[in-house]
């Protein structure tokens, strides 16, 4: 009966001088590391990118279009309809867009135009600030600090984190619990945002985590983030939004909502007589 | 000290214009150079002080402030650029404003400070058309920009241009679709220009708003009973209004009446506190 059940308290002595050499030091560096970086960022971070006069143009009719999609009730359908057909034969024209060759290009073409190409370059660049840290103090930990434990989790586990928590300890039968080095690490990824929330203020570039999530989303989309947007293919599917939108203004029934809401009516009648 | 830097900061966030207060809570500051509590935000207490003492036109200490800012942010600030373009145009030197925002314009077309200040220098020289043409362009690139529209209808008023203005106060609702004062003046350009039906449900939009607002119900009141005037002489074949007044959407007689008679009521419970004279005068004008 006794070997049927699993051992639940397995209590070990750890040498204090892990505790001082290895948990600190790994806290400290991971501190250092990540107000380094935020620094670096902040230097290597040119200017945004000026936007230029038609490209504001570009930007601010987009939204005019949602603006009208959003707002139509509020306005007469005379107005509506008149805006309407406005907008989306500018739409079809070009007449907003920044360049009005560029109706033709593919989204190669637009990867080419120079100005597109820095602001690639300054998003990959802030990528690759926060890939290489990471790949390098995990090497580090690897390397230096495997083959033992180091603390003790207080919450209990699944057996599937065994391998990646004990990575250098191979033994059947250790409490998950006990755990080395490199999940010292994970937890101080995700504990340390705070400190550097403090230390840095809110928006930092020293948070890890973000940058595992920008890994991950790159795997999702599959393209290059930062491309350039095709405001054609956006004026034309806006002209599209437009052009079935049913207008019904908000003041048809505004007489018997003013009689209702001055006490003189009790509720709306939904008739078709005014 | 504090509780100046804290009210001249409210002030800054309300956006309103008090400069003769503004000047007298920041002359002690200034004076005693207890302005540097503010930290960074000194900077703007400075500019809000220099734009104080250009509206009561003191200019010297305009001037003064203006020293301190260039000092601090140098000769290419745009900020601090138009800046000495208030000051040409306080100190009755338009030609030199004119030509400093033009300059800025051509160096940066999307300025956004130079151009609005252009089109405010043309309108108070008297430059109507011009400035127009000018907000017209400006508007053509930045669409979203309420405040634009509104300027713009108001110049279109100015100029007896009634549905260029319909137009863009219809702009600014499609922006600001809560705000009753917009609604409020698409309907009295509606009333003018003739389009009683539109002028009648923005009237009562105002009213549903704002609660007992009384140009809205003085509206309603106007234009309701002017339709049932137009309809009934209509109806009878006499034609007694001009031809232009547009009542085609406009409700049944029924339901005007109705109308007629909230309004009335309304207006006369808004004046029931207000003295007799003003009650006097309310009466007569609803036997209208």
């Amino acid at each position: 009966m006794g070997g049927l059940i699993e051992s639940t308290d397995q209590t070990m002595f750890l040498d204090p001088a892990i505790r001082n050499w290895v948990l600190f030091p790994i806290t400290v560096i991971m501190v250092l590391v990540g107000v380094f970086r935020h620094q670096l960022t902040i230097l290597m971070t040119g200017q945004p990118a000026k936007p230029d006069i038609k490209e504001i143009r570009q930007g601010k009719a987009l939204m005019r279009g949602h603006t009208l999609a959003q707002n139509n009730p509020y306005i007469p359908t005379a107005a509506f309809i008149e805006r309407k057909k406005y907008l989306c034969q500018a739409y079809e024209d070009g007449t907003y867009l920044k360049d009005k060759t560029s109706k033709e290009k593919s989204p190669t073409d637009l990867m080419a135009d120079p100005k597109n190409m820095e602001a690639m370059m300054d998003g990959m660049k802030k990528q690759m600030m926060g890939i290489i840290p990471q790949t390098l103090i995990m090497g580090w930990i690897q390397f230096f600090f495997s083959g033992f434990i180091l603390i003790k989790l207080p919450f209990p586990l699944g057996l599937r984190f065994k391998q990646m928590l004990q990575s250098g300890i191979m033994t059947p039968n250790m409490d998950v619990r006990w755990v080395s080095s490199i999940s010292w690490y994970f937890i101080n990824l995700f504990g340390l945002r705070g400190v550097f929330a403090l230390l840095l203020g809110g928006e930092n570039s020293a948070d890890g985590t973000r940058d595992m999530t920008a890994m991950s989303t790159m795997g999702a989309m599959g393209q290059q983030p930062g491309q350039p947007q095709d405001f054609n293919k956006q004026f034309l599917g806006m002209k599209d939004n437009l052009s079935i939108i049913y207008h019904e203004w908000d003041l048809e029934n505004i007489e018997q909502r003013v009689l209702v809401k001055y006490g003189k009516q009790a509720r709306i009648f939904k008739s078709t007589r005014k | 000290m504090s509780s100046s830097l804290k009210l001249l900061g409210e002030i800054r966030q309300s956006s309103e214009r008090r400069p003769f207060e503004v000047l007298k809570l920041a002359e002690p500051l200034l004076n005693k150079g207890s302005i540097t509590q503010a930290g960074d935000e000194v900077w703007l207490v400075y500019e809000q002080v220099f734009l104080a003492a250009v509206d009561e036109g003191q200019i010297d200490v305009a001037k003064a402030v203006l020293e301190i800012l260039h000092n601090r942010f140098g000769e290419e600030s745009q900020r601090v650029k138009r800046l000495y373009g208030l000051v040409s145009e306080a100190t009755g030197h338009p030609e030199d404003a004119k030509k400093l925002y033009d300059d800025m314009l051509e160096k940066d077309a999307t300025n956004v400070l130079a151009n609005k200040r252009l089109i405010t220098l043309l309108k108070s020289q008297g430059q109507y058309v011009q400035a127009i043409q000018e907000l017209v362009s400006y508007l053509d690139t930045h669409g979203n920009d309420f405040e634009a529209w509104l300027e713009l209808t108001h110049l279109y008023l100015d100029q007896h241009l009634y549905s260029q203005a319909a137009f863009c106060i219809e702009e600014v609702i499609l922006q600001q679709p809560a705000n009753h004062y917009f609604h409020l003046c698409y309907a009295e350009i509606s009333y003018t220009m003739g389009n009683l039906d539109v002028a009648l449900k923005e009237y009562l939009r105002v009213v549903e708003l704002s609660t007992d607002n009384l140009r809205g119900f003085y509206g309603v009141k106007l234009t309701a009973d002017r339709i049932l005037d137009i309809t009934s002489s209509r109806g009878s074949g006499k034609s007694k209004g001009p031809s232009h007044l547009k009542v085609e959407n406009a409700p049944q007689k029924a339901m005007l009446e109705r109308l007629s008679q909230l309004a009335t009521e309304r207006l006369l419970a808004i004046y029931s506190g207000s003295s007799d004279a003003m009650k006097k005068t309310l009466e007569e004008w609803l036997k209208l």
